[in-house]
């Protein structure tokens, strides 16, 4: 798209206005629409007949409670949580996960908390579902490399926990094993 | 309608504006596992919103709007603030991946150099410049487009975008990108 407001705007700083045009435009991956498209249907569609099933539950009262067991089931949809990034390590195979804290101003001092779920371990720390240690970050962004093992093949949510100045927030990673 | 017609139809509304909607997402969350999560979260808003955008007759700003209020009613979420993964040797510029890299024949190693020293320049502004910035100098949106996204008058946001340069100048000259 160009732009065509001309004006005052177009007379500040042309050489970084060049750079800036040059700068690339983001791509999403191949497939990432088609999924997307897909999930948002999937959820939304699945929110609707959650929706139409309670109304009809209240509708229908007591007798929905009496066949309630048999009939009140939700159908078999894959519980899709969008929100959290995941990523996929393979069975006791040693994979360095970078994650990355965006931080707008530095902080001295912070103590982070790794939790592990179950079958997942940190290289160099075997059985410690839990490591804390303190560190400061910079303005920015920060890059925490962790080396992931799988021991089992289930997998589950790391909870990485950043607390400062009696502040904290939690991030949480989806780790799926294949 | 049936659901499947539901979803024809909006399969047939918002499809041509992909592209568009991801790269805003991009630029307002700064990362790319961050604009999956906007652009997601959209298309689900979206949706659940088919019977109003059905009669609109411009609905890719009105989609691009969607979103900016969906990352600013959910900026603690969206705001660079989140944990995100890497792959190894990608954290520098994540969004120039697509660029050649020195095994193509287009590979310019000066000019990767350049945009990745900006990539790390622009990461230093405010998310306000740096939106602002990279939505009218890279993307291309007039200032009235702008404004009609964010709400903002056009006063401010000519404004930040000066600022915005000037920072990118002051950091730029500092490391000697440019003189």
């Amino acid at each position: 798209m160009q732009n065509d407001d001309m004006n005052e705007q177009d007379q500040d700083d042309p050489q970084i206005r060049a750079l800036l045009k040059d700068y690339p435009m983001p791509q999403a991956d191949a497939g990432f629409y088609d999924q997307a498209f897909a999930r948002a249907t999937l959820i939304s569609s699945r929110r609707q007949w959650l929706m139409a099933g309670f109304g009809s539950a209240v509708a229908a009262g007591l007798a929905v409670w009496l066949i309630g067991a048999q009939f009140m089931t939700v159908p078999n949809i894959p519980d899709v949580d969008s929100t959290i990034p995941g990523v996929t390590v393979v069975l006791e195979e040693p994979r360095t996960v970078n994650l990355v804290f965006s931080s707008a101003t530095p902080l001295d001092s912070a103590t982070l908390t790794v939790s592990l779920p179950d079958g997942i371990e940190l290289a160099g720390f075997p059985g410690q579902r839990e490591i804390s240690w303190e560190t400061s970050l910079k303005e920015g962004r920060n890059l925490l490399p962790l080396k992931l093992i799988a021991l089992t093949p289930v997998g589950g949510e790391l909870l990485a926990r950043l607390e400062h100045d009696n502040r904290n927030r939690v991030f949480r990673l989806r780790v799926d094993v294949s | 309608m049936s659901a499947a017609d539901n979803k024809l139809v909006f399969e047939r509304i918002v499809r041509p504006h992909f592209d568009r909607l991801f790269r805003l997402a991009w630029r307002l969350a700064g990362s790319k596992a961050d604009a999956e999560d906007l652009f997601q979260e959209l298309l689900i808003r979206a949706y659940d919103l088919l019977d109003d955008l059905v009669s609109i007759d411009q609905p890719g700003p009105w989609l691009c709007r969607v979103m900016y209020n969906l990352f600013v009613d959910e900026r603690r979420r969206f705001a660079r603030q989140r944990m995100h993964t890497v792959e190894e040797g990608c954290l520098a510029g994540e969004g120039l991946a697509g660029l050649p890299g020195p095994d193509d024949p287009d590979y310019d190693s000066q000019r990767i150099e350049t945009l990745q020293r900006l990539d790390r320049a622009l990461d230093q502004l405010s998310d306000e410049h740096r939106l602002v910035v990279l939505l009218h100098d890279t993307e291309g949106y007039k200032l009235t487009e702008i404004q009609d996204l964010t709400g903002l008058p056009v006063g401010t946001i000519k404004s930040r975008l000066h600022r915005a340069r000037a920072r990118l100048r002051d950091i730029l000259t500092a490391d000697g990108t440019i003189s």
